[in-house]
């Protein structure tokens, strides 16, 4: 009888401390469940790629749970994505907030461009957060040597011009800061489309497929002889700075500690160290997951 | 890529869709057959008579098999980005990559339909004196003619369903919708999907037709 | 917009010759970006191929057995997986995605369903294919439907069963690539930012070898193993 009360006492006092020891884990872990999960999203091209990586790892090495949804095919569909909760995080453009997504006309400044795409992403239960130094517009480019022997600088000189083809990423056609600018704002109504899903425009214009297509300022390609870009004298290539976009209750739940995190790698993304990564995933073939972490180790954010 | 809302009402919006857009989904869909019928007709000319040979002489089972298992083996995706780099953009990269995906059935459907031909009529044939050739084209040829229309009937709905990939290429063709839903909505991408089955089904049907009436009517029915 | 002090920017190393140029064989891109490339890729791949295969199978035998016993059945089904099969691929993906996201399992969903038609169409008619008289005689030694089941029919229709899987595993393989338009995984991602790349050949060879050899290997795996457990039939 005596041996029997023990054993009871042992088994009491046993499941006594488990369950203490279960609430302090579960409260331990509760506390540390407190960082929100973020999905970041990111268009499949190489800058964003970059992108995505630079804030995904960025947010990783302070302790968020981050996962990484990298195949959004536009920025309609991203911000679809968006929308509909199956990501909520993604680096976009200020300008094709406002001038492809909103459908408003571009405004006249950077900062201007900024507050716009702030107010609408606003309007609609997304915010954004500090953009970049660093722009990246599309650009009208073709072979220096096509420029040459059509004898064109500006897009306005391609009127001259009796037909052309104009290659881009497909979603290209309806916007405003891609060809249906270059048709209604320029009045190029001789161009012809060529739509790439998965190519990239410079193996079309090296192939002499189309007389041009739509690039991007920041790419390397541009840093060669080769190819050249036409001025865009009625600016519908509009501003173009990153901002990340993110859901309220993303920024919600994350706070000040978020926005820190992300706004400290958005400062230090320049023209130059974007190009510098641009190119080292481009040219030199490195992926686009080592660059940005050994830029974010260089700066100390990771 | 993701989508808008996907409800029983993108179904009618596709509908619309293609009313809208008639023309251009008729242009489009001649580019996807042009590209199919292309790769066909080709695979037609190089695998057939090949398949048909080899089944008469008996030779090269093992090539036969080979080339089926091959050919399933090799993805689409990967025979469209091996075309686009070595034959650049165009018509070409694209109409090779399905050539090669549109003839293991042909080839292996002809060895087989041939190789196993009713060896009796064929040793009779023999004795009566008919040439290699004259035994092939009137003896062998039509006792396999059934499971030679199947093959080329499975190449058809495999290279049609294929040609959709081809538009990361530059292909052009239906592909070419289904793969921008940026700019035609998940209805356009539901439009370019219909016109694709509704292609392969007229291939397959008309196949079928043809396949009904080459059987003999007791005979093997792949 | 932040001004900021100006930022470091690492050297991110130079590419070797082979890869400025984009060589078909850049064995120090190969060595290179094995690790954190290609090997992922494939493992991911093989990880999307037995998941569907798994799930594909043992949907379609369930199915194949209710097709087996009721012949309406089996001709709903079989037109529902004729028509599954004719959808494009990258069609049916970007259906899935508004109900099951930019997940792995939307990409399982469509694997599955085209794994469907193959191996439901080869179970059916191995069974079917189990000669009369065999039942009669298994029947007549006593013994019961489960067991006729478990060892007469299912073994005269392995080797349908077993055709159909391989043809099943090859072709989940080859259509996986494409999966990588939705989610970053599988094989067909590094094919996909290779093209975007000006084409790079390595990429493109390395990534396109790794999926071919994948599925000859599965095929001729299957065909051992087919050969194995059915010794009395020819491959």
């Amino acid at each position: 009888m005596f041996r029997k009360h023990t054993r009871r006492a042992a088994k009491a006092a046993f499941a006594i401390s488990l369950g203490v020891a279960l609430l302090i884990g579960l409260a331990a872990s509760a506390t540390a469940a407190s960082k929100p999960t973020v999905i970041v999203g990111n268009k499949n091209f190489t800058e964003e790629f970059i992108l995505g990586q630079l804030y995904g790892q960025a947010l990783k090495a302070k302790g968020y749970n981050v996962q990484f949804k990298g195949s959004l095919g536009s920025s309609e569909l991203a911000d679809a994505a968006i929308t509909s909760g199956k990501i909520n995080f993604y680096p976009e453009y200020t300008g094709v907030i406002v001038q492809d997504i909103a459908k408003k006309p571009s405004p006249k400044t950077a900062a201007a461009t900024f507050a716009a795409a702030k107010a609408f992403e606003e309007s609609r239960g997304l915010t954004v957060f500090s953009s970049t130094p660093f722009f990246d517009t599309d650009a009208f480019g073709m072979l220096t040597s096509t420029a040459q022997k059509l004898g064109v600088k500006t897009i306005p000189d391609m009127k001259k011009v009796k037909s052309f083809s104009y290659a881009a990423f497909p979603e290209c056609k309806t916007r405003n800061t891609c060809l249906l600018g270059l048709k209604q704002v320029y009045g190029l109504t001789q161009v012809s489309f060529i739509p790439l899903a998965s190519i990239s425009v410079y193996t079309l214009l090296d192939q002499g497929k189309a007389t041009a297509g739509d690039v991007f300022s920041t790419d390397p390609q541009l840093q060669s002889s080769k190819y050249t870009v036409l001025t865009d004298t009625k600016h519908i290539f509009g501003f173009q700075n990153v901002a990340p976009v993110l859901t309220k209750a993303l920024a919600t739940a994350g706070g000040s500690q978020l926005a820190s995190v992300v706004n400290a790698v958005s400062s230090k993304l320049t023209l130059d160290a974007m190009r510098a990564m641009n190119k080292a995933v481009a040219i030199d073939k490195q992926t686009p997951a080592a660059v940005a972490s050994a830029f974010l180790k260089a700066n100390h954010l990771k | 890529m993701i989508a808008d809302a996907f409800t029983p009402h993108t179904f009618l919006d596709a509908f619309g869709f293609i009313h809208h857009h008639a023309s251009f989904l008729l242009q489009k869909t001649g580019e996807h057959l042009e590209l199919s019928l292309a790769a066909l007709g080709i695979a037609l000319v190089l695998a057939l008579p090949l398949g048909l040979w080899l089944g008469h002489r008996h030779r090269g089972l093992f090539v036969a098999l080979s080339v089926s298992s091959l050919g399933r083996a090799l993805p689409s995706v990967v025979l469209i980005a091996f075309g686009l780099t070595i034959l650049g953009v165009g018509f070409w990269n694209n109409t090779a990559a399905l050539v090669v995906l549109a003839i293991p059935p042909i080839l292996t459907n002809a060895y087989f339909a041939i190789a196993g031909a009713d060896r009796d009529a064929v040793e009779a044939a023999r004795g009566m004196g008919l040439t290699e050739q004259q035994i092939l084209t009137r003896i062998e040829l039509p006792l396999g003619l059934p499971l030679v229309v199947a093959g080329i009937r499975i190449s058809a709905i495999f290279v049609i369903a294929t040609a959709t990939i081809a538009a990361i290429a530059g292909g052009g063709g239906l592909g070419e919708v289904i793969v921008n839903q940026a700019s035609y909505g998940l209805a356009g991408v539901v439009a370019g999907s219909l016109c694709v089955s509704a292609l392969a089904f007229i291939a397959a049907f008309s196949l079928s037709l043809i396949l009904r009436a080459v059987s003999p009517r007791h005979g093997r029915v792949p | 917009m932040i001004v900021a002090a100006g930022p470091v920017i690492p050297n991110f190393g130079q590419g070797s010759p082979c890869e400025r140029s984009n060589g078909w064989f850049c064995t120090d891109w190969l060595s290179a970006h094995w690790g954190d490339t290609l090997q992922p890729a494939l493992v991911q791949h093989v990880w999307l191929t037995l998941i569907a295969v798994g799930i594909g199978f043992a949907i379609a035998l369930g199915l194949a057995l209710a097709g087996f016993r009721w012949r309406l059945v089996d001709a709903q089904i079989g037109a529902l997986a004729d028509f599954l099969y004719t959808i494009p691929s990258l069609a049916l993906f970007q259906l899935l995605v508004p109900f099951t996201g930019l997940t792995v399992t939307t990409v399982e969903i469509a694997l599955v369903s085209y794994t469907l038609l193959v191996l439901y169409r080869n179970m059916v008619e191995g069974l079917r294919g189990v000669p009369a008289d065999v039942l009669e005689s298994a029947r007549g030694m006593g013994l019961t439907r489960m067991q006729t089941f478990v060892r007469v029919e299912l073994p005269l229709a392995s080797p349908a069963i077993l055709a159909g899987l391989r043809i099943a595993t090859v072709s989940t393989i080859s259509v996986a690539t494409v999966a990588a338009f939705i989610i970053p995984k599988g094989l067909g991602e590094p094919i996909f930012i290779a093209l975007d790349q000006n084409l790079f050949k390595t990429e493109i060879l390395a990534a396109g070898g790794l999926a071919v050899a994948l599925a000859l290997f599965a095929d001729a795996s299957l065909a051992l193993v087919g050969r194995a457990a059915t010794p009395w039939s020819r491959a």
